[in-house]
């Protein structure tokens, strides 16, 4: 029996091993050839050789068992061997698309207002003189009305140069208290490195009782802004003029290039401007009739925060479905 | 605006103050500092006295000068046609380096030696101020020969540019800039007295007489001087080349010196101009013209116009003889509606009017008389002949509660008090709680109460004011526009993790393009008046037309598969506007990969509905026949939702596709606002195993689809559950038709179908089938 055990032993494959235990345990295997010939035997001896067949038949099967185990083990283990990858073959892959850098940093600005409790509020692009100029404190001869070339119609009507014509609209609608941000595309009349005829801004408005709306309430909002936008930025106000605030302010973060230290971007002064922003010009309350109010106002150009964030160098670039710019936001 | 911070030193005493603190302090005071440019003349140049000077023996356009440098004297050549002795210049000895790198060195110039280089503004890098050398004169104060030029504060100045806001008219001068600074610094403005010895002058109202209309809200002086030997200091020269003013007779630079210095609008004409024959005095008139603007007339023929320009041809040209010198003042608002109203040629000094110029004329025309006779031996007429329209005070009160409430901070009395002081404003009527300021003319755009707050928060510094949280009743914000807004964002985010690109394009487009491709356009008296470009001249009504050239540009930069979408606003020939969604995919369905052994396949028409299926869910689509040319005209159809149309979904027209150069292509656009945003239900499924059954039929080729569809919906159970094609066939031997399976899903919510049941059911449609269709089974 003993060479049995080494047979198992020995045996190499899954296949080997069925083989022997059909050798053994099989109708004409060895062990029955065994048991057949007990019919020979003396009664006494009958149940020794029965005791120490048992005992071996036991014994093998159990090597069996066990020796095949390992042998499938090993088996499965060469299979999975042979289907091995180079994994590093495969890396990145993506099939999927991506947000414009604008859109997305537009959807950022809007979550972070809407999480303060401002409402969106989003108006047209076509207006008419009134609520783009007239009632924000720009009357027809104003010399600001130079700062912004703006694009008209046959019919006198003009596509708005600011989304502020919405806050305008919107107070023309609603009662104070307003709180609200305007985010959308505005058009101005240039056309070149630094300009383009569209692009996106998100004005805020916030207008409540007289007397309780103030500049360090603006400061307040605009700083937590800023820093929720650009991380940890340092956060400057400069006295500024804009025609519907009064005090004004234009607000620098420190340049998320050099950190401050002066670089080609910043023109070396540290500094970045990104937004205006003042308390509202009564003129504009008294042209949508509100009375005894007061309120803060601020808008910023999208395109200028996506380009910072996101370190983009060309602002044409962002209107021309360019894959090349996109790919990299997936 | 240019300053230069010699020159702020005329006005206000800032030599203390670091240019470092001086910009920052511009800057928190609303005079944003643009740029700054330091000159600093290099070290072992001096100041020298030219002692003698002979013609160069060999050389016609070379001079051989002795030149007193302080610490001796030295031989120097120099080609300079302005040389000569007793000439006061600057010379740059054996050693110096000059700006553009180059080391000064003894030299022989033909044959003749030369220690030294006398030097013109340019080459000590001061830039273009004049002719030839330098010749330095007693406008740039105190100097001695033989010190080194850079020691003397004009020749290392710092040159500002201030970026003005459109209000600040009163900064468009030296002397504004000072008045501003003098409140941030709370240092006194310099006074510049000019001391008027009348009784020994002529007066001007001996040789000149000023007749006027009334009403005419100008406010005009005239002082005469009689021009002897002028020379114009080195200092105007240096100041006008650093402020970027253009060069004209030495008359027209001293005008434009002492605008920009004080800010008062200063012309000069020829006397001559208003003399008429035999009589003893010119006589000028100011009248309006026709379009309505106060001019100075002379016999009958405009001169020029207040506060707008000055005929060219009435400049004065020369430097002796009396010339008349004209301060004017004309309130900006009034100018600006004018030219609102009737737009005329302008010249330098609108600019400065329309934006407010320095109403004190005296102190403009004091300041330009000083130069003249510090400069020349001219003689000037006593007194001024004048206009003066009278005007209201602007008085403005306000609390300090006011105050304090729209700053959101406390600020001291006594600081609010001295900065208005400062600043030019007259408080001395103001009570104990209450504020009465007189506004100083100069500031027209100082008119309620917020501008005075705003005048505080500056000079106290905004930085100064400490942030303070809103506190607000709570609301709930959430608005129409908003859930549209987060419409838009869901969509979008499906749309790129369905694999296309977001773009923005501009809402222009070329109205050419749109007709040829016959999409509506804009009506002709809603049309854009004064486009950018004529690639750009209307309003988009449709979003195709720039994702095709996205695409175009995309493939021509090697993409082979374009797959972009935008989420924009178009516009109806009424230009009532609207939002659109757009898809467009072109050429491959994939990257080229392992997976598809770098040939993957184009994309179809089954794949593009599929992708555009990603994005808005379940739809329909149904035959249509589009009204552009854009598509193909048998792969186009129209998107329903929950049996609404919500846009078209097409293959593109091969001839566009050529044109365009790109792959095969397929484009959709829907109507944003009609696609679903509802939150979804679950409906409640059955329990009960579902059994399938496929059915293949024999149909025409040209029968579409949606007529089997209609009657398998008409005739078929509750029990059908659902039913879609999984092949479609055809060979010779079915010639015109084709054979379509179907796979059909039967399942009831009450208990598992019985094969009797089932065949009853799949029988109905097929008799359906065949008696409205005649379609049978394979």
């Amino acid at each position: 029996m003993k060479h049995w055990y080494d047979a198992i032993k020995e045996a190499q494959s899954v296949e080997k091993i069925e083989e022997i235990r059909i050798s053994l345990f099989g109708k004409k295997g060895v062990l029955a050839a065994e048991f057949a010939k007990m019919k020979e035997a003396s009664d006494e001896e009958k149940s020794k050789i029965a005791q120490e067949l048992n005992i071996n038949k036991n014994a093998l099967m159990n090597e069996l068992v066990q020796r095949k185990i390992v042998l499938q083990t090993l088996e499965l283990q060469e299979h999975m061997k042979a289907d091995a990858i180079d994994v590093s073959m495969f890396s990145s892959s993506s099939e999927s698309g991506a947000l414009h850098p604008v859109m997305e940093t537009m959807d950022r600005i809007v979550e972070y207002f809407s999480s303060m409790n401002f409402a969106v509020k989003t108006g047209t692009m076509v207006e008419d003189d009134f609520n783009n100029f007239e009632a924000l404190n720009l009357p027809k001869y104003h010399p600001a009305r130079d700062m912004q070339d703006t694009f008209y119609f046959k019919d006198e009507m003009l596509l708005r140069t600011h989304t502020s014509p919405v806050q305008i609209r919107t107070m023309m609608s609603n009662k104070p208290p307003i709180r609200m941000i305007a985010p959308g595309a505005v058009f101005r009349r240039d056309y070149d490195i630094t300009h383009t005829p569209m692009f996106h801004q998100v004005e805020g408005l916030l207008v409540d009782k007289e007397g309780t709306v103030s500049f360090a309430n603006l400061k307040f909002i605009l700083e937590d802004f800023l820093k929720y936008m650009f991380g940890d930025v340092e956060v400057r106000f400069r006295p500024s003029f804009f025609p519907f605030t009064e005090p004004s302010a234009e607000v620098d973060i420190s340049c998320v290039f050099c950190k401050g230290s002066g670089c080609r971007v910043c023109s070396r002064t540290g500094w970045l401007e990104v937004l205006g922003c003042g308390i509202v010009d009564p003129n504009v309350f008294e042209a949508v009739k509100y009375q005894n109010v007061s309120g803060y106002a601020f808008g910023l150009g999208v395109e200028r925060f996506a380009m910072l964030i996101h370190q983009i160098g060309d602002l044409r670039s962002l209107f021309e479905g360019d894959i090349k710019l996109l790919e990299q936001f997936r | 605006m240019i300053v230069t911070r010699s020159w702020l030193n005329e006005w206000i005493d800032i030599s203390s103050i670091s240019t470092d603190k001086l910009l920052k302090t511009l800057n928190s005071i609303g005079l944003e500092v643009d740029s700054i440019v330091t000159y600093k003349v290099p070290e072992k140049i001096v100041f020298g006295r030219v002692l003698e000077c002979k013609k160069h023996p060999d050389a016609d356009k070379l001079n051989i000068c002795k030149v007193d440098i302080g610490s001796s004297t030295r031989q120097i050549v120099c080609g300079a046609s302005n040389v000569r002795a007793g000439l006061d210049v600057v010379v740059a000895t054996i050693g110096a380096v000059m700006p553009d790198g180059t080391l000064i060195k003894p030299v022989t110039l033909r044959g003749i030696e030369s220690e030294g280089m006398i030097c013109s503004a340019r080459e000590i890098g001061l830039g273009d101020v004049s002719e030839g050398i330098i010749e330095l004169d007693s406008s740039i104060g105190k100097y001695e020969i033989g010190q080194e030029v850079s020691q003397n504060a004009i020749f290392r100045d710092d040159v500002i540019e201030i970026e003005l806001t459109a209000n600040r008219g009163d900064c468009l001068s030296i002397r504004g800039v000072a008045r501003d600074l003098s409140a941030a610094f709370d240092k006194p403005l310099r006074e510049r007295k000019v001391q008027e010895d009348e009784d020994k002058r002529v007066g001007i109202g001996r040789i000149l007489s000023l007749s006027h209309e009334n009403n005419l809200d100008v406010n005009i002086r005239y002082k005469a001087v009689d021009f002897k030997n002028l020379t114009l200091p080195f200092i105007v020269k240096l100041r006008l080349s650093q402020v970027d003013d253009k060069k004209e007779s030495d008359v027209e630079s001293l005008m434009l010196y002492a605008t920009h210095s004080s800010g008062v609008i200063l012309r000069a004409y020829d006397y001559a101009l208003f003399c008429v024959k035999d009589e003893p005095i010119a006589k000028i008139s100011l009248s309006k013209d026709k379009n309505g603007f106060a001019s100075i007339m002379s016999k009958d023929k405009k001169v020029s116009v207040v506060g707008v320009m000055q005929e060219e041809s009435f400049k004065v040209a020369h430097s002796n003889g009396v010339v008349l010198i004209e301060a004017t003042y004309i309130p900006p608002d009034i100018i600006s509606k004018k030219m609102q109203e009737n737009k005329i040629p302008t010249g330098l000094s609108y600019y400065r009017a329309s934006r407010g110029s320095e109403p004190d004329l005296n102190q403009g025309l004091d300041y330009c008389i000083s130069v003249i006779e510090t400069n020349s031996e001219s003689s000037v007429y006593g007194g001024t002949i004048e206009i003066d329209e009278s005007h209201e005070d602007k008085i403005i009160s306000l609390s300090k509660k006011e105050i304090d409430e729209i700053i959101g901070a406390n600020i001291d009395k006594v600081k609010i008090t001295k900065i208005l002081k400062n600043l030019g404003f007259d408080t001395t009527k103001s009570s104990a709680d209450s504020f009465v300021i007189l506004v100083p003319r100069f500031r027209h755009d100082i008119v309620n109460k917020q501008d005075i707050v705003e005048e505080i928060v500056r000079l106290v510094g905004i930085d100064n004011i400490p942030s303070k949280p809103f506190t607000f009743t709570e609301a709930n914000s959430f608005n129409d526009d908003y859930f549209n807004y987060k419409k838009r964002v869901t969509y979008r985010h499906k749309a790129a993790f369905s694999g296309f690109f977001e773009s923005v394009h501009f809402v222009f487009d070329e109205k050419k393009i749109l007709q040829e491709y016959g999409f509506e356009t804009i009506v002709e008296n809603k049309e854009l008046l004064n486009p950018i470009v004529n690639t750009l001249d209307t309003l988009r009504t449709t979003l195709l037309c720039g994702l095709l050239r996205a695409a175009s540009n995309n493939s021509k930069n090697g993409y082979a598969s374009v797959k972009l979408f935008e989420v924009g606003s178009v516009f109806n020939s009424q230009r009532e506007e609207s939002l659109k969604m757009a898809f467009i995919f072109c050429g491959d369905k994939e990257a080229e990969s392992l997976s598809n052994s770098g040939k993957p396949s184009k994309v179809d028409f089954a794949l593009f509905a599929q992708k555009i299926s990603n994005v808005i869910g379940e739809f329909e689509l149904r035959e249509y026949k589009t009204k552009h040319t854009l598509s193909h005209p048998y792969q186009c159809a129209e998107i329903f939702v929950a049996n609404e149309s919500v846009g078209e979904i097409f293959r593109l027209h091969p001839n566009v596709q050529e044109s365009y150069d790109l792959d095969i292509t397929y484009m959709c656009e829907l109507d944003f606002n009609k696609l679903p945003c509802e939150l979804k239900t679950a409906k409640q499924s059955s329990k009960y195993q579902a059994s399938f059954r496929d059915l293949s039929i024999v149909m025409p080729k040209d029968m579409a689809y949606e007529k089997v569809k209609n009657i398998i919906n008409a005739s078929a159970t509750k029990e059908l559950i659902r039913f879609y094609i999984v092949d479609k066939y055809s060979d010779e031997s079915l010639g015109e038709n084709m054979s379509l399976s179907i796979r059909f899903v039967l399942q009831s919510f009450d208990k598992t179908l019985e094969e009797e049941e089932i065949t009853n059911t799949m029988s109905t449609i097929l008799e359906a089938l065949k008696t409205d269709l005649g379609i049978t089974i394979r």
